[in-house]
């Protein structure tokens, strides 16, 4: 039986808004095992994308608990989950969130680089010609299209092998063409490596490349429909 | 599910350890230095006015410290009024010691080339004066021509203000004398000493001749006396000390000339060090805010860094170790800056003190200016820099997350120290901790009272906005109240540099006020003095053949206290527990008599008694407020005074509010008619003599028939002192203009902090139909609103500050050069809005669709 990696109970996350407080997610619960791929739809507003916070540990819950990796994310220091972010997931993100000052080589290196690691260029320049931009290395975000940003960021986040790799909206500021070629890359390596895959997307087709969606609505879940592999 | 980790072991580096945020700092920063220019540029004037402050110090204390016997140009100097006894040049004589003196007074001197004339202080020397230092004349031999007897020196200032040459001659008194040279440097003179009483130089011998000095005139005699060494001074002064006091003379040696001369300076160097400290508190604000700027910059970017597994602590190192670098940088370069800056603060210096000030650099110095830069660096970065800490990676998905936690060990340590600093630092620089703690609240109280100033602007802009005003006009003023602006802070900032100049001007304005009495018509601006009772009628007859005003004719009289209540002047003296000063009790007073108040005088209480003859108590003084309050007495109380042998007691009976430069003389004793008229006595009278020629004709028929009557031209006292302002105010004013840098640079950083909230503003503008004109006629107008609020916020205080100055500190009438005033508010309105106008070309130049794109 595949080992669950991640597993999101009775969640419940709210806002203070005004005098009020505004109910982001409502007893959410849900558990993704190794190697799923995992995709999150559900309308603007739906808490999709607070949901995928509180899974990365990039946010507490207000109640219920997220278990990464068996680390139990709410007892955590924020510290303690950023390295843990750093031991075990990667990132791809709808904006790409590149560090401006620094080139694409160096992007896909801080991930080793925070671990301690040395002689990491090797790897994060295999890695950068694998998304097809090693005639880039040394170009810094500016001087990249949003395509090519989005691949230094997919460089960037499977650099570390993680076990889970949660994305946001990823190809929601590219064009048809690079966002084809970013899904392939991101379902490509993902396939490789056999990790974890939670994907947050409006997107149906990029949804159903997944092997499990889960349908969100007014902070609850759904609908958990599982695909058949294609 | 495997819970197969219980505990997380996290690996943690110091941060000089830790490789990664090295490199961090590093690679982040290749693009990052032009951002915190404002870092740098704040630190450059804040350690710039420091350090060029501390170095003149320590310039001056070694120039002290190695020239000091050039003060005196003697060992030791004995000081009278009258000539010396021969039993005190006996006992020098015996002492083995060399002796040279000098005698100076007042006096006119006509100028033969031109036939004009000037009241100068007349020097005769005798002996080999100076003996330390030297006597620089042009040509070198003046000073072998002089002790001649037929010739005279002069000062430099002198020589260039009548163009008198070599071969020119002057009329000293009775007598002829050619000009034997120039005196370009004499020791225990200076360019003040100079430029206040500019000298004439004869010799001892010759001064009789000049029949200058007659009763009543003011001579001062002074013995210069150099010994073997110390130790012989030290004897010297103890064998002749009975003498001395016997005599009535002073002494005054090289340790006491330095110490006075010493206390003076380390009072304007106290005050100049404080000015500095604005500029340094100012550049730490511009510290704070360029950082905080960076911070909120770097937010996004921290975010990331979060996400992939970064501590806060590594976050914060990163941009510490950066700003900490630039801070150190900009420090170097402001104590660099300031080392050059010192090299020209003692062209103004020199006028004050009788020593060349050598151009040294002082590395004390520039190593304190570092030392406080890298302090400032650190305490004022870490406060804005803490934020990073809390960055929480949640912003990577949205922008507007909560900071992860608001308690802070480190920004509370922050604060507290950032509180303290300010006392400590102004304690340092004013090398006393009640100048510094007075000095810090001062300091605070005026941010505060500014800041209220600022909030009350704005509040009543709020209140009474002026709804139809154009568009343009109304975008433009509610852009300051946009979030994030920094408008208060602006208003205080900029406000305080406006301040410290506007309160300059009007306390400047203020004092010379009181002097330029002058310019008044009717008022007397010429005193012509020691009048000899057989020359009175002939100075009045010439007076008024040259039709001039004739203000007064008074008599003065010499005389001292000899009992005061009731009590000997003498044990007053030695009494311990007597709190009126020494030169109170022990000065030769100069009294008039009449029986009516002068114009410039009014009576605050009791009344004026007539001398009537045969009653007992029967004489009557009035005595002058400022007096009667030093020497503790009221109406009522009785007095003793010693005239010129003659004892004669007297009461009180009246005190006057003297205005003392309306119309002078001025007299703190006013005897009765009837009492004093037959003592010796010699004249006073005032006149007013308008320009050019009227002028010189009158000073030379006076200087012609009545050669020892001294003739004072207020306005060229007025002039004098204006000069002297001037200079003054020149220092005062450039340090203060470090203090309007610092508050541009913080203005040019709150005009990049908002420039992209504004970009996006502007777009929308234009987007919906604004011309590039309007956007254009609003940022112009922002920023004109902008520094006419900082102008009003300082200017306000100002005339508060300058009113308590003038009020408390100098007693004198407020008095405001409104022009001058104003002046300032358009000079920082002007700066405001180039500073707001430059920093804001990419704003106004963002074609709208690349904003668009982004969003």
């Amino acid at each position: 039986m595949p080992e669950i990696l991640l597993a999101a109970t009775a969640l419940t996350k709210s806002y203070p808004s005004g005098s009020r407080e505004l109910l982001v997610l409502d007893n959410v619960s849900f558990e993704a095992e190794q190697g799923a791929r995992l995709a999150i739809m559900g309308p603007s507003g739906s808490g999709k994308t607070t949901l995928l916070g509180l899974c990365a540990g990039l946010d507490v819950p207000s109640a219920g608990t997220v278990s990464l990796m068996g680390f139990k994310l709410n007892a955590m220091s924020e510290d303690d989950r950023a390295y843990l972010r750093n031991q075990f997931t990667g990132f791809v993100f709808q904006n790409f969130q590149l560090l401006s000052t620094l080139t694409a080589l160096e992007n896909v290196m801080v991930p080793l680089e925070l671990r301690g690691e040395r002689n990491v260029q090797p790897k994060a320049k295999a890695l950068l010609d694998r998304v097809g931009l090693g005639d880039r290395l040394h170009h810094y975000p500016t001087q990249l299209s949003g395509g090519e940003q989005q691949r230094v960021a997919i460089a960037r986040a499977f650099i570390t092998s993680p076990k889970i790799l949660f994305a946001d909206e990823p190809t929601g500021n590219l064009d048809e063409e690079n966002a084809q070629q970013v899904v392939d890359l991101l379902f490509g390596i993902n396939g490789e490596s056999k990790t974890t895959l939670i994907l947050v997307t409006h997107n149906l087709e990029l949804a159903r490349r997944a092997d499990r969606i889960l349908e969100m609505k007014g902070g609850r879940i759904v609908q958990d429909k599982r695909l058949s592999v294609s | 599910m495997i819970e197969y980790i219980i505990s997380i072991k996290r690996k943690t580096k110091p941060f000089w350890r830790d490789l990664w945020i090295w490199r961090m700092a590093w690679r982040d920063a290749r693009h990052n230095y032009s951002r915190l220019f404002l870092l740098v540029a704040s630190l450059i004037t804040g350690i710039a006015a420091v350090v060029s402050i501390g170095s003149l110090n320590y310039s001056l204390q070694n120039t002290l410290d190695q020239n000091a016997k050039e003060l005196l140009g003697a060992d030791l100097v004995l000081n009278s009024n009258k000539k010396f006894d021969p039993s005190i040049v006996a006992a020098l004589d015996s002492a083995g010691v060399t002796v040279a003196g000098d005698a100076e007074m007042a006096s006119m001197v006509m100028f033969m080339n031109t036939g004009q004339s000037r009241l100068v202080k007349l020097t005769a020397l005798y002996g080999d004066f100076p003996f330390y230092g030297n006597l620089e004349t042009q040509p070198t031999d003046a000073l072998s021509l002089m002790k001649t007897g037929r010739y005279a020196m002069l000062d430099e200032s002198l020589a260039r203000q009548f163009e008198i040459s070599s071969e020119d001659s002057l009329k000293i008194g009775n007598r002829m004398f050619k000009v034997a040279g120039v005196v370009n440097k004499i020791p225990g003179g200076g360019v003040l000493t100079s430029t206040l009483a500019p000298s004439v130089y004869i010799a001892m011998d010759a001064l009789d001749s000049t029949g200058l000095v007659q009763f009543g005139s003011r001579v001062g005699y002074s013995l210069f006396v150099k010994t073997s060494g110390e130790e012989k001074t030290k004897s010297t002064i103890e064998s002749i000390r009975p003498l001395v006091k016997k005599l009535s003379y002073s002494i005054e040696t090289v340790e006491g000339r330095k110490k006075g001369l010493g206390r003076g300076l380390q009072s304007v160097y106290q005050f100049f060090s404080l000015l500095a400290f604005v500029a340094l508190i100012l550049g730490c604000i511009g510290v704070a805010s360029s950082v905080h700027i960076y911070a909120r910059e770097k937010r996004d970017e921290v975010a990331v860094l979060r996400c992939l597994g970064s501590s806060g602590w590594q976050a914060f190192n990163i941009y510490f170790i950066q700003v900490l670098a630039l801070g150190l940088m900009g420090s170097l370069f402001g104590a660099a800056l300031g080392a050059a800056i010192q090299r020209t603060i003692p062209l103004v210096f020199n006028s004050f003190i009788p020593l060349d000030i050598p151009f040294t650099t002082s590395w004390p110095a520039i190593g304190e200016g570092l030392l406080l830069g890298a302090l400032v660096s650190v305490l004022f970065t870490i406060l804005p820099l803490v934020a990073v800490r809390f960055v929480p990676p949640l912003t990577v998905l949205r922008a507007d997350s909560a900071p992860i936690r608001r308690f802070s060990k480190m920004r509370w340590s922050a604060i507290l120290l950032i509180i303290l600093f300010p006392v400590f630092a102004a304690a340092y620089q004013s090398k006393s901790w009640i100048v510094g703690l007075g000095f810090a609240g001062g300091l605070a109280v005026a941010l505060g009272c500014l800041a209220l100033v600022a909030v009350g602007l704005l509040k009543l802009v709020r209140k009474f906005f002026p709804l139809s005003a154009t568009f343009v006009f109304r975008h433009a003023l509610s852009s300051l109240f946009r979030p994030n602006n920094q408008t208060q802070a602006l208003m205080v900032t900029i406000g305080l540099g406006g301040f410290i100049i506007a309160t300059l001007n009007i306390v400047q304005h203020s004092l010379l006020g009181q002097v330029e009495f002058a310019g008044n018509q009717n008022q007397s601006n010429t005193i012509l003095f020691d009048i000899q009772p057989s020359q009175k009628d002939g100075v009045i007859s010439l007076i008024k053949e040259h039709k001039l005003p004739l203000n007064q004719v008074v008599p003065i009289v010499t005389c001292r206290l000899q009992e005061l209540k009731g009590r000997k002047i003498e044990v007053m003296l030695q009494d311990t527990s007597v709190h009126i000063p020494e030169w109170a009790l022990s000065r030769e007073y100069r009294v008039t008599y009449r029986d009516s108040l002068h114009r410039s005088e009014e009576l605050t209480k009791g009344e004026i008694h007539s001398y009537r003859p045969g009653s007992r108590d029967s004489t009557w003084v009035t005595i002058s407020e400022g007096m009667q309050e030093t020497l503790e007495v009221d109406v009522g109380d009785s007095l003793t005074f010693d005239v010129q042998g003659v004892p004669l007691r007297a009461r009180i009976s009246g005190i006057r509010k003297v205005d003392w430069p309306k119309d002078p003389p001025n007299f703190i004793f006013v005897f009765p008619m009837g009492v004093i008229d037959k003592a010796p006595q010699i004249w006073v009278a005032a006149t007013r003599v308008g320009q050019g020629g009227e002028a010189n004709q009158f000073q030379r028929e006076l200087v012609m028939g009545y050669p020892n009557v001294s003739l004072l031209d207020l306005r060229l006292i007025l002039s004098t002192v204006e000069s002297l302002f001037a200079k003054v105010a020149l220092v005062i004013r450039f340090l203060a203009f470090f203090s309007i840098i610092t508050g541009l640079i913080v203005l040019a950083g709150a005009v990049v902090n908002s420039k992209f909230v504004r970009i996006r503003e502007n777009v929308l503008l234009r987007t919906i139909g604004a011309r590039t004109r309007q956007i254009m006629q609003i940022t112009v107008i922002e920023y004109t609103y902008l520094g006419i609020f900082s102008a009003l916020t300082g200017m306000t205080l100002a005339l508060v500050g300058g009113w308590a100055l003038c009020r408390f500190f100098f007693e004198v009438q407020l008095g405001v050069g409104w022009i001058d005033f104003f002046a300032v508010g358009f000079a920082v309105t002007l700066l405001t809005v180039a500073i707001g106008w430059f920093n804001s070309r990419e704003v106004i130049n963002t074609p709208p669709l690349q904003v668009l794109r982004k969003e």
